[in-house]
């Protein structure tokens, strides 16, 4: 063994230094990176909102607007929202450059127009959701009754008890 | 931006070492941060910039705000990780302060200037990410992320 052994090594093995900066990396197939959420398809559901473990999802109503934010800068990219998401509307792309000088980059919003109850005048869920279950039913065979669909909970009970002949006091 | 080679020290403010890992992994010669200049010094007296790691402890507050006034200006921090950045999956809890922006809360009512800082998100962020944040600092890359808001008319 020479004084030299390990250049001719290292000559044999070549540079093993990537190049990332200057050019793209290669990233492994499944990599969870940046969740996006896909604005034509959210419904405003509010499932991933509840399942999301560091609360990086949250979800006000403001303004007759429902709003959707995701915080990238507490997000832990476990991808629970995109498992639970009945619309498949969020999922994880692979993104993953999220530098940023400051934290207000690191949002994206969804601001979803809600439908008021015909009654109280009280908003209660996205017109977006109300058609999707207008939709389901219809696939089931039932036709809801527009006078119930546009109610809140509440007067919703109200009018089905009614309607199937049960007397309920209204409030 | 800083033009000449950026030392680093290392702070850990109560990480679950994770984002720890990643830091060593990008001084190893497959990711080699030292080609971008950077190098870890073992003193804040002599560092450019804090790779800055965890929600920052309770327990921890007073060491942390040591090491950052120890670091000589213009300083840099570099939030890595989705805990230094928004506190994480330990956003709301009692022993934790929940990222670097409540620290920067405390360093203001102390008097002290807190350094400008570039985050990093991720749980661990790749060694990846990291270099993408240093060449930022370096200047040779640009923002990707940019705040979206779609409202529904």
């Amino acid at each position: 063994m020479g004084r030299f052994s390990l250049l001719g090594k290292s000559r044999k093995v070549g540079v093993v230094t990537e190049k990332y900066p200057f050019k793209p990396t290669e990233l492994p197939e499944g990599f969870r990176g940046k969740p996006e959420i896909n604005v034509e398809k959210c419904i405003g559901c509010g499932a991933c909102v509840a399942e999301c473990p560091p609360n990086a999802l949250t979800m006000e109503d403001r303004d007759g607007y429902r709003v959707i934010r995701l915080f990238y800068g507490r997000c832990i990219f476990c991808g629970r929202c995109a498992d639970v998401c009945p619309e498949e509307a969020i999922s994880l792309t692979m993104e993953f450059e999220l530098t940023s000088d400051t934290l207000t980059d690191l949002v994206q919003e969804v601001k979803l127009k809600m439908v008021k109850c015909i009654v109280c005048g009280r908003y209660y869920g996205t017109e977006r959701h109300q058609r999707k279950i207008i939709e389901a039913m219809k696939s089931q065979g039932i036709e809801l009754d527009p006078e119930i669909m546009y109610r809140c909970p509440e007067h919703r009970a109200d009018t089905g008890a009614k309607l199937i002949g049960l007397r309920r006091e209204s409030k | 931006m800083i033009k000449k080679s950026i030392w680093v020290f290392h702070l850990n403010s109560g990480s679950c070492n994770a984002c720890d890992i990643e830091i060593l992994d990008i001084l190893t010669p497959f990711h080699d941060a030292e080609r971008l200049g950077v190098k870890l010094v073992g003193s804040p007296r002599h560092a450019d910039a804090i790779l800055f790691t965890g929600p920052v402890t309770r327990q921890n507050v007073d060491k942390v705000i040591e090491a950052i006034r120890a670091v000589p200006e213009p300083k840099y921090l570099l939030a890595i990780g989705s805990c230094a950045c928004g506190g994480g999956i330990w956003h709301d809890s009692f022993a934790t302060l929940g990222g670097v922006q409540k620290l920067y809360g405390i360093l203001k009512s102390m008097g002290i200037k807190p350094p400008k800082t570039i985050y990093v998100p991720g749980c661990p962020p790749r060694p990846e990410a990291i270099l993408h944040a240093i060449a930022y600092l370096k200047g040779i890359v640009t923002k990707k992320v940019k705040r979206t808001i779609f409202e529904e008319k």
